[in-house]
This record gives structure tokens, sequence and C-alpha cells, in this order.
């Protein structure tokens, strides 16, 4: 086996050069001043000072409030489609799974442009409204519109860990807790909800990830003053072109990320070793 | 950059594929010759493309950004273009970092029909290094049903006037916003006063607190068109197209002075075959191609036969079309020095980061 070892290598350089490499730089930029040519870097703390200000601090109090509330929906609407889904038979189950994939086909662009056409003030929604009779609504640019559109982008990534724990589930486990009394809730409650926790655990963190770091939807349906963390990151770097500070929100995103990452992983483990 | 619609970018979309289909398919031009240009969306009739690649028997790259910003960033982490088509204080900058080439105006004979009160603009008075593609204004587009004629002598005023309040579209850009609120209060949009640009920034988030304004992007194009607010801030050539597909609409520049653009080609130092690069830059002003362009995305071409048959023809009744050029009070915007750069930044990220 140990010959194998060398193989390794090339791997390792690989990650190092577009992994490691570009995350260095990243955290040299947030330490340092003097604009991004790196030719007469100053070393400072200033990037991060600024981050303090209440201002900045409300962009990242708001950002978590958005991602939570829809990792929240996406967890009790994925679920339910799991769930669901792992009822039918085999065969159904593998089509099934594939309509929940089939938008992530489509560029998120696009499916975000369709929402804009369904939300938008003489869209198709309020002009059925409008024929039917009903005052029309004022959608976009709304907190609603940025978290439909988080939703129904980041479901699949609830949906199919959730669905993977679920299926693999040994259903006589089921006949067992019925066999010994267990009402059906009691059965869900500690039995397939209980084993399905990983799947939850990796769901939910993959749709925190994508939701906290987003800019395209909050962008596109929450128009240009709804200031998310990544649309921060994301304007200073292209339309301003301070990729110092730049880099030191995406410093903190990335800590506080890691830092939720473990505590979740940490839930996970104790759930083990309570078995 | 100042011209979408979905249809539009869709369609774009696809003629883009079948671009690169038949790119790869090798359909066979049998000369190497590459041109690589740099323009903003939606900014070209994508015929002229073709017609240039055939008559010139070369292949033109052809990529677009979304901001004078993002093009900056692009070019800065390496990448490379011959010509490109940016905004007259991004020219500003791009000569004093000394990244353009001279113009050689005797390989471009078609420059006889361009309009002079486009050429010698502050950002370069001489016209060494850029030839101008489009030009215009910025101003208020209004719904004639909504907005109240009268409210208008307010000017820029009327943009914190509440009757409207939640029925307006600010446009998601520093500058413009800036310009905005400089010009209400009767400083240059071209300041470095800091307490003049404070100042802009009170009245600038006094309007957000109380209009509760929409910072919108190129978005405003499909909005305005379907009428969902009652005023925009967009770019002249912008309302012409806006206001060719939505008669309710009008636009007007207000009195106390607006920003007068002018979008030029320019040749990067990067450029090793300028005879072409000059080519392209002539081929577009032709007066037949000029106004194929003109008439297609909706801007001011700088060739006078150009745009006086597209005023005639396309845009007749749009008054947008034309933006005077001659006003006192209206300004070119001029280079910043990175200390006030990053002032304005800094201010325009906190007015939207607020909320």
């Amino acid at each position: 086996m140990k010959h194998f070892r060398k193989m390794i290598w090339p791997y390792i350089i690989w990650a190092g050069v577009i992994v490691v490499l570009p995350l260095l730089m990243i955290i040299l930029y947030s330490v340092t001043k003097g604009g991004n040519e790196l030719l007469n870097i100053q070393f400072t703390f200033d990037n991060f000072k600024r981050m303090t200000e209440p201002i900045y601090v409300d962009v990242f109090v708001k950002s978590f409030k958005l991602g939570i509330i829809s990792v929240i929906i996406c967890l009790l609407v994925g679920y339910t489609l799991a769930y669901l889904i792992t009822s039918f038979s085999e065969k159904v189950q593998s089509v099934l799974i594939l309509v929940v994939t089939i938008p992530m086909w489509i560029n998120t662009l696009l499916r975000t442009y369709a929402w804009i056409s369904l939300l938008s003030d003489n869209g198709l929604i309020n002009t059925v409204l409008v024929k039917l009779g009903f005052e029309p609504i004022n959608m976009m640019y709304t907190d609603f519109a940025v978290v439909l559109g988080l939703v129904s982008d980041l479901l699949p990534f609830m949906v199919i860990p959730i669905y993977t724990s679920l299926s693999k589930m040994d259903h006589s486990l089921i006949e067992a807790a019925h066999d010994l009394g267990a009402n059906k809730f009691k059965t869900f409650w500690r039995v397939t909800f209980k084993l399905s926790i990983p799947g939850v655990l990796n769901g939910v963190i993959m749709t925190f990830l994508l939701s906290i770091s987003t800019f395209v939807i909050p962008k596109l349906l929450g128009g240009g003053q709804y200031t998310l963390i990544g649309n921060l990151i994301e304007n200073q770097f292209i339309s301003i072109g301070d990729w110092n500070f730049g880099s030191a929100i995406s410093v903190i995103l990335a800590f506080i990320i890691l830092m939720s990452i473990t505590f979740m992983k940490k839930i996970d483990k104790d759930e083990i070793e309570e078995e | 950059m100042k011209k979408t619609s979905i249809m539009k970018k869709i369609t774009g979309a696809v003629m883009v594929m079948t671009l690169s289909m038949s790119l790869l398919t090798g359909c066979g031009s049998k000369s190497d010759k590459t041109l690589k240009v740099y323009n903003a969306g939606e900014y070209i009739d994508t015929d002229l493309i073709h017609d240039f690649e055939k008559e010139f028997d070369c292949k033109v790259v052809y990529e677009t950004f979304d901001s004078n910003e993002s093009m900056y960033t692009k070019v800065q982490s390496g990448e490379k273009y011959d010509v490109i088509i940016p905004s007259d204080y991004m020219i500003e900058r791009l000569i004093r970092e000394d990244k353009l080439q001279k113009i050689d105006w005797s390989l471009i004979p078609n420059a006889d029909g361009l309009d002079e009160n486009v050429l010698g603009l502050a950002c370069d008075p001489d016209n060494e290094y850029s030839v101008p593609y489009f030009y215009g204004n910025v101003g208020i587009l209004y719904d004639k049903t909504v907005v109240d004629e009268a409210d208008l002598k307010d000017g820029w005023e009327i943009l914190r006037n509440e009757k409207y309040k939640g029925m307006l579209y600010m446009y998601d850009s520093e500058r413009d916003s800036f310009m905005i609120a400089l010009k209400a209060l009767g400083y240059s949009m071209n300041t470095t006063d800091k307490k003049e640009i404070d100042e802009a920034y009170e009245w600038l988030a006094n309007q957000r607190d109380t209009m509760e304004p929409v910072y919108a992007g190129d978005d405003v194009i499909d909005n305005m068109i379907s009428g969902n607010k009652a005023m925009a801030i967009v770019y002249s050539g912008d309302a012409t197209y806006i206001m060719s597909e939505n008669e309710n609409l009008a636009f007007f520049a207000p009195e106390e002075g607006t920003n007068i653009w002018n979008d030029a080609m320019i040749i990067t130092k990067d450029c090793t075959d300028t005879k072409l690069a000059h080519e392209f830059i002539n081929f577009m002003l032709e007066p037949d191609n000029a106004y194929a362009n003109t008439a297609e995305v909706g801007y001011t071409s700088p060739i006078i036969e150009a745009r006086e048959k597209a005023a005639a023809d396309d845009y007749a009744d749009i008054d947008a079309y034309i933006p005077d050029m001659t006003r006192a009070n209206d300004e070119v915007f001029r280079y910043q020095d990175s200390e006030t750069k990053a002032y304005f930044a800094e201010l325009w990220t906190k007015i939207k980061a607020a909320n």
C-alpha cells in the first residue's frame, strides 16, 4: 500500500494551488491596506475594526435571520417532501427524485428571472388577481420575494440528503416500534426522525451555507437596497474595488460558518452517543 | 450595462451559444486575425460584429461587462482586450494609468461625420485616446398619468416629494446617485469637499428613509415598460427605448444640471493589431452601421447622419433621443483620486446597507 502514498502528491499540489493559496491571499488582503496590487502593503486591523460599525453588524444580523428563516422553511417543506417520496415504490421514487433535481439543471439566474416575471407588480400573479377582481399585491423587493427565491433554489439540497437517510432506513424498525405499542407520532419521532438526523443536519448545513453567502437572489428579488453579507462582499470586490475590506468580511463570514458547522456536528455526535 | 430586457437577455444567450457553436465547428475563416472587444451588455447590434468579421476576414471575440467598475476590475486582474468601450470618467482613469494607445485619426475617415459637441469633453480634451460611441445624459423618466407636471418644477427635489413615496426607482450606482444629491444641493458632481459630500449623503439617507425607493439595476427597463412605478432615474438612451415601448412616459433632465456622459472606443496597450482595431472603430462610425446600431439599442449616435435618420424614423416624437449637450449646469464625470473615491464608496455602502 505504501507506494500508493506517492500518488497523493499531485492532489496535494492541486489543492494547494486552487484552495489553500486563494484562502491565504484573502487572509493576507484582510489584514493589510494599500490597494489591490499587493506592491505597497501595510499591515493593519482597520478592515476588521470597520466591521464593528453598527451598519455592518446589522447586515450580518439580517443575513443570519434570513438564512435561518430560509433553512427552517426548507426543512419543513423538504422533510415532508422526502418523507412522502419514500412512501412510494422504488421505481416511482427515482422518478420523483429526478423531478426534485430537474430545477437544478437550469441556471439560478434564469430561475430567478422567472420569479421576477411571476411576482412583479404587473406580473403573472397580479394580472390574474386583478382579472379575478382582487387588489394587486406588492411582492417584489420584499423579504417574502427573497425568502421565496432562496427556498425554491435551495430545496433540492435539503430534500436529497434527507431522502438518502430515510431510504436507507430499515423498515422493520418501524414495525418493531408498532409491535411494542408506540403510536404513529411516537414511532415517527423516536424512530424515523431520529434515524434521519444525519441527513437533516447535512441538509441544514448545506442550505445554511448557501443561503448566508448568496448575493444574486437578494439582488434581483430584493433590489439594490437589499444588502446581505454576500452583496456587501460583491460590492467591495466588483464595484468599489476595496479588496481589503471585502476580504475582511469574507474572513469573518468564513469564521462564523466554521463555528456553526462545528456546533452542528457536535449535535450530531451527541445524538449518536446518546444511543 | 445600460440596456437590457429579459427577452433580449435570452435571445442574447441563444445568440452567444450559436455563435460559439459556429466557432467550434470551425466554419472556416482562414485568417487567424482576432480582435478582442469588451463592451457593456446589450450595447451593440450584434449583426455588425458578423458583418465586420466577413468584411475584414477576422474573428471578433466579443465580451460584455455590466459596469465600468467591473470592467476595470477584470482588466486589472490581467485579462487582455484590444478595444474597450467604457465611459468618460473610466477612460480618464485608464489614460492616467497609462493603459491606452493613442488613436491614429487618419485611419478613421468616418470620424468626419461626428458631432463636434461630443468631441473634446473634459475627460480627454483633444480626443487623443477615445472615439465617441454613444452619448447621452441622465434624467427622470416619469409616468404622465401619475406624476403631476407642476411638481416637475422642483427639479431633482421631486425625488423627495412624499406624494410619490414608494413609487420610485433610483439607479443602483454610486456616482449617479451622488450626482443627483449634489446637483439638488447646488454643488458640482465632481466635488472633493467632504462637507458637501456629507450633505449629499444626508440628502440620500433622508430620501431613502422618507421615500423608500428601490435601487434598481437594468431591471428598471422592464419595470418601467410595464408601468410598475411612477418615476425612475435612467440614462437618456434607456429612456428612449422605454418610451418607444410605453407611450405614457416622458423624460426630463432637471434644470439644476445633470450628468452628460460619453461612452467611447479606446485601444489598449495590450493591442498588437492596431490596424484592425482602427478598422473596427472606423467600421462602427460608418453612417449605415452607426444607424443600425443606434436603432437597435436606443442610445444616441454621435454620427450626425445616423442620429438624424433615427430621430426622424425610429424615435420620432421621443425627445429623450437627442439630449442637449450644451446646457450650462450639466457636467461630465471626472476622475476621482483614490481618497475621494473611497470616501464616496463608504458612504454609498452605508446608504444601501442600512435598512
